[in-house]
């Protein structure tokens, strides 16, 4: 178990709406909403600019107009020109990453107080030229004499014009050459999982966060967007059904497998724009400088698996959290698990409730153990509200600290997510310091 | 006499330099003491022969920032004032004809006769700094360029560009001087060594006529036919030869000099020049000129620079158009929060500000992005500066303070933007009243270049300091007024606006009042002006008014009460007055015949009115202006405000009262 006499705290954080594909924030860049919520939470939390000393931002489809986005997003919010900034990407943790890089970077002393959090607009994935188009435009840009470029031109004709899809190869794994939503097919299979529980289960995250909503659980959490050129407010989750059904979910025809499979587009997480930062410290400063503390940061770890079930991830990496803290399952107050697909959580939870699973897979006797239901993704998740890669890593840590201040007074918090490309995450939150 | 520094003549080995130092002044003018040791200098430099010439300010903001405008108010007679002008061409022309190559390093400030100077020069190297600025204004102030800049421009930059910056009178930034051609080179600071060495090398050269087709004389006759149709385009009712001589000068003097030989050119100039200088038109530009220049330079404003270079964070509370038309004056300095209680209220206020930002050339998106929209008074705990513009209602106001002081520093700034509500009694029951003045602005904020400031009984004159600063680091002409109903420029428009009403109701008809209103230079007759600003604001501040002075000027017709209470309430509801169409007056409201009898008579022909119902011009001005300015003299009398210019130059640039004729007090009581 890793010791660090350094406490890392969470000062504050806020995150904007989600909002869908092509939808409500679509108006926005990534550059945009990071920016939003970084002056935002700036202006809000008792944390002036002047007393950041980093700036850590996840980010997964990086623009290309705006190269390092975490830099161009600090100064466009105001923060001194002082303070340096970097861009992590580790697919759908980026978020997570910046946060416990964050974390690494108070505890070995090379920061007091950083900055971190994850932007992503899906809508501005790029479409990208092929590369003989490149080849040929580089050509023909070289060629000095008419001649030679007329010999280009057939080339450049010639070229597949067809544009790459950049969100499509995104969500592709490189190594494998397997969709994600297939991967969540490899797992609705081997754990026999039924197109009726996964749609249960999208049904129940709709439901969790339209209660939430309605009870103003979020309205604190996130923050108003004025977006596009209308300026039009935004506050709500775009991606949320109001009285969302399963006879509705039943109608929709799988995505990927498109025959014989039991993804669809209505049990999967949503494509999404949206960004989250939060204020990251370690006590004593927070105690030095009178600030709250939204809560704590333990532990974290990230591991490997097999890219094929990429799902599995988070299993891999809570069993590696809690076993090295010897801490259980039960001993959660709450658990955050990224719903990327409803087919993924339902196969994480059916392994990590599993004895057979855990004696498999690292020769122990005992399964790690099953969140309940009552404490698992308790306001709903990324098939409702939407799964901005680069970002829900930072939101499942702020979501997750306010549901132990808010709703348990205290306690530990687990966050996990599965990573694209076969890696899963996991951070320890906590209500209240270490014992 | 004692001799301060002006220009000198330096050599370096062969090479000379002519630098500007200016010793009792912050910039570098052109005036008599400056023309005489120019002068010298030329002498000196006719009879010994540099390798070349350079021509340099020893001040980084200013290269030379113009004639002497002392010496053109002071002009008595078409000969002197020709002659003035004859003295700094033959100045110009000496330069011009001396044997070695001469360069004119531009950086800061190159206005009027400076960049006449630069011009006569081989080459202009503008130094790109944010300072630099090179424009001939003189069109401004009632003349036109009158050291060979008339002649030597249009060879330089070509007709088309050298008409359009006389006759507007704007200047330009280094790069964009480059681009026109203006500069014969462009380079950062540490450069210019190297680039005098590229512009020596290049010589003195020729220059031919821009564009070329410019030698066919019907084609410039055409040119010169499509320009006087532009240039009076801009004036559809004012008789542009009484207000402006100068633009119907100077196109007559572009028509008779191209193609004409150089000398003769200069001639006509400076003749043209004798006249102009000696025109009401331009003896008042020059009044205002300084009356601007008084605002902007006033104690108040000198006293509180270093406090208002720390006011960097504004909280402006509504988002209406009046809110968001300041929020985005006052990005201009430092970061904005826009406060609002309603999510429509502030999308439709970041709109109207988005349109702004996208006309504004240099720095719009940042300024956009520096603004940010906000529910629930967040943010306050680090403004320097709250500024409401919200409802004119004095308890919804007062308990804005009391909430915003609870979450505010003691030192954060507090201004009311109130047009009419007493500032005292906003301070009120807070725990730090000092820091709580009025900053009235003008509609539409960003275009309407003045601000009433206000004290009321308990603020501070360092408040009122920080906020004259202020209101000048903003481009705004700050106006210190006493707290007294209607403050000075609205007290002083209600009359006019009655007058007008009084006229119409007496059987005059809408179009006749304000067309001789606007002949007479008015930016608006005052009836439309009443639309504009809302009939029931209007009603609003009449009554406030009429309530608060032991007077009937401001008694407003019965019948207007009535509009109001129908809805009939300007251009916010459509129609008031006139008919608004996408913001243009259309035609005169047919549902007015309700309210007045005698408006039916507007569709009918004028013959149907007999003749002596009809109001000669004159009368008309009279029954409206007069009771204006016996309102102003109240103010001074009552000291709303101190001073008689602060007075007529809040008239000229609150409500647009004609520049050219000077002011309302210097127009009517001369």
């Amino acid at each position: 178990m890793r010791q660090s006499k350094c406490e890392i705290i969470i000062v504050a954080g806020i995150r904007t709406p989600l909002g869908k594909i092509d939808g409500a924030l679509s108006g926005l860049s990534a550059v945009d909403l990071g920016m939003q919520s970084m002056r935002e939470l700036l202006v809000r939390s008792q944390v002036t600019p002047k007393d950041i000393d980093a700036v850590i931002v996840g980010n997964v489809i990086q623009p290309v107009e705006a190269s390092n986005i975490a830099r161009v997003i600090a100064l466009n919010a105001g923060l001194p020109r002082s303070i340096p900034a970097h861009t992590v990407h580790r697919n759908c943790a980026s978020g997570m990453q910046a946060i416990t890089d964050a974390a690494e970077k108070i505890q070995l002393g090379h920061a007091d107080v950083v900055m971190a959090g994850g932007v992503e607009s899906m809508t501005h994935a790029p479409l990208l030229f092929h590369d003989d188009v490149r080849a040929a435009m580089s050509r023909l840009q070289k060629a000095r004499t008419w001649q030679t470029k007329i010999k280009v031109l057939p080339q450049l004709l010639k070229a597949s014009w067809k544009p790459r899809v950049g969100l499509l190869e995104g969500l592709t794994d490189a190594t494998i050459g397997m969709g994600m939503g297939d991967t969540a097919e490899v797992l609705a299979r081997e754990f026999s999982l039924s197109r009726i529980e996964q749609d249960a289960w999208a049904l129940q995250s709709h439901e969790r966060a339209q209660a939430a909503w309605e009870s103003g659980w979020f309205d604190e959490e996130v923050m108003h967007v004025f977006s596009g050129s209308s300026f039009t407010p935004v506050h709500h989750d775009e991606g949320i059904r109001v009285g969302q059904s399963m006879q509705a979910l039943v109608k929709l025809h799988p995505a990927f497998d498109r025959a014989l499979g039991s993804v669809t587009a209505g049990n999967s997480s949503q494509l999404t724009d949206g960004a989250a930062m939060l204020i990251v410290s370690h006590r004593e400063k927070a105690e030095a400088e009178g600030w709250p503390i939204l809560g704590y940061l333990h532990d974290w770890t990230y591991t490997g698996c097999d890219p094929k079930r990429m799902g599995m991830g988070p299993v891999h990496a809570c069993h590696q959290l809690l076993s090295a803290r010897n801490l259980s399952m039960e001993d959660m107050a709450r658990v955050e698990i990224n719903e990327a697909f409803a087919a993924q959580v339902l196969a994480n939870l059916d392994a990590l409730g599993s004895q057979t699973f855990a004696e498999k897979t690292w020769g122990e006797g005992k399964a790690v153990g099953a969140p309940d239901s009552s404490v698992l993704n308790v306001h709903g998740g990324a098939i409702a509200m939407g799964h901005p890669v680069g970002m829900t890593g930072a939101r499942l840590i702020l979501t997750l600290l306010r549901q132990l201040k808010h709703d348990t007074q205290g306690g530990l918090g687990l966050a996990s997510l599965c990573i694209g490309g076969g890696q899963g995450a996991a951070v320890l939150l906590g209500g209240e310091a270490w014992k | 006499m004692e001799m301060t520094s002006t220009v000198s003549l330096i050599w370096h080995k062969q090479q000379a330099t002519l630098l500007f130092s200016r010793g009792d002044k912050s910039v570098n003018v052109l005036d008599e003491a400056c023309m005489q040791a120019l002068a010298s200098c030329m002498d000196e430099l006719e009879l010994a022969s540099p390798t070349y010439l350079l021509l340099r300010s020893d001040k980084a903001h200013c290269f030379l920032a113009g004639a002497d405008v002392h010496a053109i108010a002071a002009v008595n007679n078409a000969e002197q004032g020709c002659l003035l002008a004859k003295r700094g061409q033959d100045l110009c022309l000496r330069l011009q004809q001396l044997p070695c190559v001469s360069i004119a390093v531009v950086q800061g400030l190159c206005l009027g006769g400076g960049l006449e100077l630069a011009l006569a020069c081989d080459a202009i190297l503008a130094v790109d700094d944010k300072k630099t600025q090179l424009g001939l204004p003189e069109i401004k102030l009632g003349i036109h360029p009158g050291f060979g800049g008339c002649v030597r421009l249009p060879k330089k930059v070509g007709w088309l560009k050298a008409s359009e910056m006389i006759l507007s009178g704007r200047s330009v930034h280094a790069k964009q001087a480059k681009r026109l051609g203006l500069a014969d080179m462009v380079c950062y600071m540490e450069q210019v060594e190297q680039a005098v060495d590229v512009l020596v090398a290049k010589g003195k050269k020729q220059q031919g006529m821009k564009p070329y087709w410019f030698s066919l004389p019907p084609l410039r006759a055409f040119f010169f036919y499509v320009l006087e149709w532009k240039v009076k385009a801009r004036f559809p009712v004012l008789d542009m030869d009484e207000a402006y001589p100068a633009l119907s000068a100077t196109l007559q003097l572009f028509r008779n000099i191209a193609g004409m030989d150089d000398a003769e050119a200069y001639t006509l100039e400076a003749q043209s020049i004798g006249r102009l200088a000696v025109t009401d038109s331009c003896k008042n530009l020059i009044h205002v000129f300084f009356l601007g220049e008084g605002l902007k330079h006033q104690a108040a404003v000198r006293a509180g620079q270093t406090m208002a270079a720390d006011l960097r964070h504004t909280a402006v509370y509504g988002a209406g158009v009046m809110g968001s038309g300041i929020a985005w004056v006052v990005s201009k300095q430092g970061r904005v929060d826009l406060h609002d209680v309603s999510a429509v209220a502030l999308s439709r206020g970041m709109t109207h500000i988005a349109g702004f930002a996208k006309r504004t050339l240099s720095h719009g998106r940042q300024r956009l992005q520096s603004i940010r929209p906000t529910l629930d008074a967040s943010g306050l705990h680090a403004a320097d500066v709250v500024l409401e513009a919200v409802v004119e209602d004095l308890s919804i106001k007062q308990k804005l303070w009391q909430d915003v002081e609870s979450k505010v520093s003691e030192t954060t700034l507090l201004l009311s933007n109130t047009s009419s509500l007493s500032v005292t009694a906003q301070q009120k029951g807070l725990q730090y009243p000092e820091r709580l003045a009025g900053l009235h602005f003008f509609n539409p904020a960003p275009k309407m270049p003045l601000v009433e400031i206000i004290a009321g009984e308990q603020t501070s004159p360092e408040t009122i300091q920080a906020v004259a600063a202020w209101a000048v680091s903003l481009g705004k002409y700050p106006v210190v007024v006493a707290d007294r109903p209607g403050f000075l420029v609205n007290r002083c428009l209600m009359p006019l606006m009655t007058a007008a009403l009084r006229l119409v109701s007496e059987g005059q008809s809408i179009v006749h009042v304000d067309g001789i209103l606007k002949a007479y230079g008015l930016p608006m007759g005052a009836i439309e002006l009443a639309d504009r600003v809302g009939l029931d604001i209007c009603l609003h501040v009449g009554e406030h008014l009429s309530a608060s002075f032991d007077t009937d000027v401001f008694q407003l017709p019965t019948w207007f009460a009535r509009m109001v209470k129908d809805g009939v309430l300007g251009e916010k509801s459509g129609a008031g007055f006139y008919v608004y169409e996408k913001g243009k007056a259309k035609h005169i409201n047919e549902g007015l015949h309700a309210y007045l009898s005698c408006t039916t008579r507007e569709k009918e022909c004028d013959a149907n009115i007999a003749d002596d119902v009809v109001m000669g011009k004159q009368a008309v001005l009279d029954a409206c202006l007069l009771p204006m300015l016996r309102e102003a003299q109240r103010c001074l009398d009552e000291g709303v405000v101190d001073d008689a210019k602060h007075l007529d130059a809040a008239m000229i640039y609150g409500i647009g009262f004609p520049p050219f004729r000077g002011g309302l007090l210097h127009a009517m009581l001369d």
